[in-house]
This record gives structure tokens, sequence and C-alpha cells, in this order.
């Protein structure tokens, strides 16, 4: 009994951090490391991003953390156990929507399902409310290629909710969209997160989405984090934020940051 | 577009015109005219005379052609799946590539006989590349990001392959199928150039015997109506299975 107690309580206390990076290392074959050393704790339910230049290691680690690339050394956790593949608690968004033309937007968004069971009709009930949800109730039926980009991408975001994943990485999700669609997927994407309690870890390379959309910011330079930040702004957010003085501040320091620090 | 559309008619009917003209000063050996050889072709669909030549390079064709491109989309997958049939079929498959199929024609129909197999025989064997060669691409070039997709869902290898390569790979692979259908007709007349009685091919060597032009050029167009037959059936199929690839945008 007491040896269960002990596990409890080492549970327990790795719990407090619902996704928790332990000093990550990762190299390409036959290359320098592109990962180094990287440590970060998400608490359940907060909103995350990473912010980075291309080709800086944003999108490895956002693989690393959701286990689909094996850390070289260093361990990742989610909800205190190790990470060695995909979870299936977790849902992802690539930086394309990667939908599949042959399939309608209903089946594409049943895709994770369909792959382990036939979808039952809550299901489809459930695939309908998210679609309602993200503004595509009249869309069920229509091919991908029917869609615009940034209804795809809404689309890819219903599929990664489906399986009401506890944790949702996603990557560059709205870098080929417009400003105003973009405005407006961030706004979706924060209400569904927040309504189903969903932690967040979000790679961009644009500092206004990051600060409007992040409990924390975190910048990434040359495969480490360099610079770490809370944004105390109240959630839910409104768009006149994005304007205001203390994002302008934040996103000063984040913008130094990038560029190495020299101001 | 619409108003463009009688245009290749009035060049179909000057051609026949001028072909008209020109028969008229020659002999009918060389050159039948158009009159002639549509009153051939008349009285040999009436009598019933061509019925059982269509008939057999028909259905040389459609063996030929299921034959053919089953075999080669499952060898494709075969050898785009897996690597070790790769690596022992593809130095083959490059050198099989180099040799005129229709020159193994006589071969054929020396191991299968006049009747109809080796036809078939040789109508699969040209069906089979183009098929091969495009399923093996579809299946090995898919989308990296579709491929990590699966890969995040936890998707076995045959769901990946049914569900992901097969379907995401159709466009290459129906275009694989329309090479094959062309080439299909092409491969039963020669084959029957070569040895039989019977089809549209032994029907054109027979007319070349008896010297009647008129009748070479009737099988001829024949011939052509056939290919066209094929050709928009696939077309239509193409249509039908690829509508949610080809759908523009909406905006």
């Amino acid at each position: 009994m007491p040896k269960d107690w002990l596990l409890m309580l080492i549970k327990g206390g790795e719990c407090l951090s619902f996704l928790q990076l332990d000093c990550i290392t990762y190299s390409y074959p036959g290359e320098e490391a592109i990962i180094k050393e990287i440590s970060w704790q998400i608490a359940r339910g907060e909103f995350h991003c990473l912010l980075g230049k291309s080709g800086c290691g944003k999108t490895t680690l956002l693989k690393l953390a959701a286990g689909l690339l094996p850390a070289a050394q260093g361990k990742v956790y989610l909800q205190g156990e190790a990470v060695v593949k995909p979870s299936p608690q977790a849902g992802f968004v690539f930086q394309a929507p990667t939908l599949l033309e042959w399939k309608t937007v209903l089946d594409n968004v049943l895709l994770p399902i369909s792959l382990k069971r036939t979808p039952t009709s809550e299901d489809y009930r459930r695939a309908e409310d998210l679609l309602g949800l993200m503004g595509l109730p009249a869309h069920l039926r229509h091919y991908p290629t029917e869609l615009s980009g940034g209804q795809q991408s809404r689309v890819a975001i219903a599929r990664a909710l489906i399986e009401k994943p506890a944790m949702l990485f996603l990557d560059e999700p709205f870098a080929a969209l417009d400003a105003i669609t973009r405005e407006e997927l961030q706004d979706d994407l924060l209400k569904l997160c927040q309504l189903q309690g969903i932690t967040v870890l979000f790679i961009t390379h644009d500092i206004a989405e990051a600060l409007y959309l992040a409990d924390q910011v975190a910048v990434m330079v040359e495969g480490q984090i360099t610079f770490m930040a809370r944004v105390d702004l109240a959630k839910p957010r409104h768009y006149t934020m994005r304007y205001g003085t203390y994002l302008n501040e934040l996103g000063r320091e984040v913008r130094q940051a990038i560029s190495g620090g020299a101001s | 577009m619409k108003r463009l559309a009688g245009y290749p008619l009035i060049v179909l009917l000057l051609l026949l015109l001028t072909w008209e003209y020109f028969a008229a000063t020659m002999s009918e050996l060389v050159l039948p005219a158009p009159s002639v050889v549509a009153l051939t072709l008349w009285e040999g669909l009436l009598s019933g005379y061509f019925v059982p030549h269509i008939l057999r390079t028909s259905t040389e064709v459609f063996l030929g052609l299921v034959l053919g491109c089953s075999l080669g989309f499952v060898f494709g997958i075969l050898m785009g799946e897996v690597e070790f049939f790769r690596r022992l079929f593809l130095p083959y498959l490059i050198a099989s590539q180099a040799v005129p199929k229709l020159a193994l024609a006589p071969l054929f129909i020396l191991w299968f006989g006049f009747g109809m197999t080796s036809k078939v025989v040789i109508t699969a064997l040209i069906c089979f590349f183009p098929l091969l060669e495009n399923t093996i691409t579809a299946v090995q070039y898919t989308d990296p990001q579709k491929l990590e997709l699966f890969r995040v869902l936890g998707a076995s290898r045959w769901q990946t392959l049914f569900r992901l390569k097969i379907p995401g790979g159709l466009p290459s692979i129906m275009a694989g199928f329309r090479v094959a259908v062309i080439l299909a007709v092409v491969g039963a007349v020669v084959g029957e150039f070569i040895g039989g009685s019977e089809g549209l091919g032994a029907l054109i060597i027979a007319s070349q015997g008896m010297m009647d032009t008129p009748l070479m050029f009737a099988v001829l167009i024949l011939l052509t109506i056939l290919g066209m037959l094929l050709y928009q059936g696939v077309t239509l199929v193409e249509k039908c299975i690829l509508q949610p690839y080809m759908r523009g945008k909406r905006q």
C-alpha cells in the first residue's frame, strides 16, 4: 500500500503540467543538433505559442512533442505518461489542411474515427455539430476542392477535434490564409479550445497571432528557447486587444528576442 | 465555345467533298470515293457481314484490357508498396520497355495458336505496362503530408494503402488506363494482322488480298468508331470517378 501511495504522489506531481518536455535534444542524421536541450511545461487547459523564424526547428519540436519523432535525448510526458508514439488523446493540425479530396467534408472530419471503427450515428452527430461550430453547416456533403482555403482549414480543425482530444498540436495552420480570415479562425479556435478545456501547443511565425492567442509565448532561436513570457490578458479575447498598448509592447520584446536579443 | 461547335462538321464536309472529287479521277483500287465506302459499309452492316468481326475484335480488346489492366494494377501496387519486389523486378521492367511489344506478336501466335488466346495475350501485354508504371508512381509518390496525417491517426499499412495511396493515386492510375484503352485496339488489330481469320484486323488483310479497297476503308472506319467509343467510355468513367478531384474552387 505505501508503494501505491508513493506512485500516486509522483504521478499527481507530474500531472500538474499537462504536457512536459524534459531536456529534449534532437538531430537529423549526420547533422548538428536542431533541438538543443529544451524543457517546457504546459499546464492543463493552457494555450502556448511557440514563435520563431523559418528553419529554427519549431516544427521539429512540435513533432517531438506530439510523438511523431523520437527524441535523441530527454523525454516527453503527456499527463504523466511518456510519449513514444502519437497519442490518441492528441489532435494534430498541419500547415496545409491536408484533406482527402475523394471524401466529403463530413467523411474527412470522421476520418480519425473511421480508421478505428465504423462511425456511429452519434459520431455523425458530433461531426455535424463541430462543423456547425466551425461555421460550415451547409458544406457537409461537399468535397474539399469546393471549399475556400479558410473553409478547408476549418475542416482540418474539426477533424482534429472529432475524437475529443485533451491536447491539440497546431503547426502554423493559418499561415496561408488572408489576414481577416485568419483573425476569424483565431477567434473560433480560441472559443472552441476554451469551451472544451483543450490544452494547446501552437506554432507560428506571426508575433501578433501568437500574442493574441496565447497564455504563454516562447521564442525559439537556433534550436533553443531564448525567451518565454506570460500574456496577462483576460479571456475571451477581443479583436480590439490586438491593437492595445499591452500587446504592442510585449510584441516589441518578442521581436527583439527573435532577432537575438540585440536591440 | 458553342458557336464553334459547327465548324468541325463543316471541315468534315469539305474534306469529304475534296475526297470525292479526287477519287473520281483515280482508280477505285487506289482511292475509293467516300460514297462507295459508305455504300460498302452500309451493305456490310445490313447483311450482318461485319457483325462477327466486330464482336471478335471487341471481345479481344475487352478481355485483353481486363487481363492486362488488372495484372498491371496488382503488380504496380506490389512494386510500389514493397521495396523487395521493386528491387527484384525494376531491372526487368526497364529492359522490357526497350522491347517493341508488337514485335512479340508472331511469337505469341506460335505459342498460343491462331485463335483468340494469342490476340488477348498480345492486347493484355500492351495494356499491362502503362497501368503498371502509373500505379507504381501513384503508390510511391503519395502526398507526404497525407502520409504523416495517417501516421498521426495510427493507421495500419493496409489502411494507408487502401484508404490513402490507391484512392489518392486514382487520377494517375486512370491516366494509365486511358493510354491502355487506346493501345488495346492496336494490340488486337496487329494480332489479327499476323494470324487469324476473324476480326477487323483479319478483314483488312483479307480485303488487301481481294484487292477490295472500299472494304478496307469501311473496316478502318469501323475501327475508328470502336476506338472512339472506347475512349468516350473511359472519359465517362473518369468523369464519374474523378469528379471530386477535379472540381474547381467555388469562389
